[in-house]
């Protein structure tokens, strides 16, 4: 199955990308998206351990089941306001 | 976009909000202002804060947190409004106006939304400093790194 990433501020200069997408073994969850992310880009490691996922545009544990077709975001810590 | 804007928010456009928030009900307007600071980091003074964000999510979440905080606090009207892109020293970033019968549930609503906003809305601030450089924010500063002398060549965030 095929999942879109989208990067943002600190990880996306690290990626040097806004946005990937992966190919994932059916069945795979959120940290098997962030192993392979790391392997591709490794600048990310040392800045993915802060990071929070958000699954179609909601915040879910790294555990979280994929599916075809989500929208994954890697989210550093935010500092709107 | 509702509650993000890439134009400048002028005093006018909050006053306007104050107005279009309350009504003949409401004996409380509280209004939260943020205004970027020039903040000194070592040798460097913040001259500008640069903010993007995730729309599709923030967007959402905005209105979510806006819909949740007038139901916990039965308000009258709320008003959001955040900056994107640059935002120069003495200039806006974001505009809270909360409207309740009452000045407690004001006050508590508006606290409320901006801690929400500081710690769950995708957005990031990029500060951006006197010698040129610049600086994501994303947490504790210590934690990253000291400052990139190529920052200023990524300042199309």
């Amino acid at each position: 199955m095929d999942v879109r990433v989208r990067f943002f501020a600190t990880l996306r200069d690290a990626a040097g990308r806004d946005e990937s997408w992966l190919a994932l073994e059916p069945g795979a969850r959120g940290v098997d998206a962030k192993a392979t992310l790391v392997a591709r880009h490794p600048r990310l490691a040392g800045l993915i351990g802060s990071a929070r996922l958000s699954v179609n545009q909601a915040y879910q544990p790294w555990e979280t089941p994929l599916r075809d077709g989500d929208e994954l975001g890697l989210i550093p810590p935010v500092s709107g306001g | 976009m509702r509650y993000l804007t890439t134009a400048p928010i002028s005093w006018e456009r909050v006053t306007y909000l104050n107005r279009w928030a309350s009504h003949d009900g409401c004996g409380a307007v509280v209004t939260f202002v943020g205004v970027v600071r020039a903040d000194q980091d070592g040798r460097r003074v913040v001259r500008a804060l640069c903010y993007e964000t995730y729309p599709e999510m923030a967007e959402p979440l905005i209105h979510r947190l806006a819909d949740d905080a007038k139901a916990r606090w039965s308000l009258d009207g709320v008003q959001i409004q955040h900056r994107l892109g640059l935002v120069e020293v003495g200039h806006i970033s974001v505009v809270i106006v909360v409207a309740a019968q009452h000045r407690a549930e004001a006050h508590a609503a508006s606290e409320h939304l901006i801690e929400r906003i500081k710690q769950d809305v995708p957005i990031w601030k990029r500060e951006q400093y006197d010698d040129g450089t610049s600086q994501w924010m994303t947490g504790a500063r210590e934690l990253l790194g000291v400052a990139d002398p190529a920052g200023a060549d990524h300042a199309d965030v």
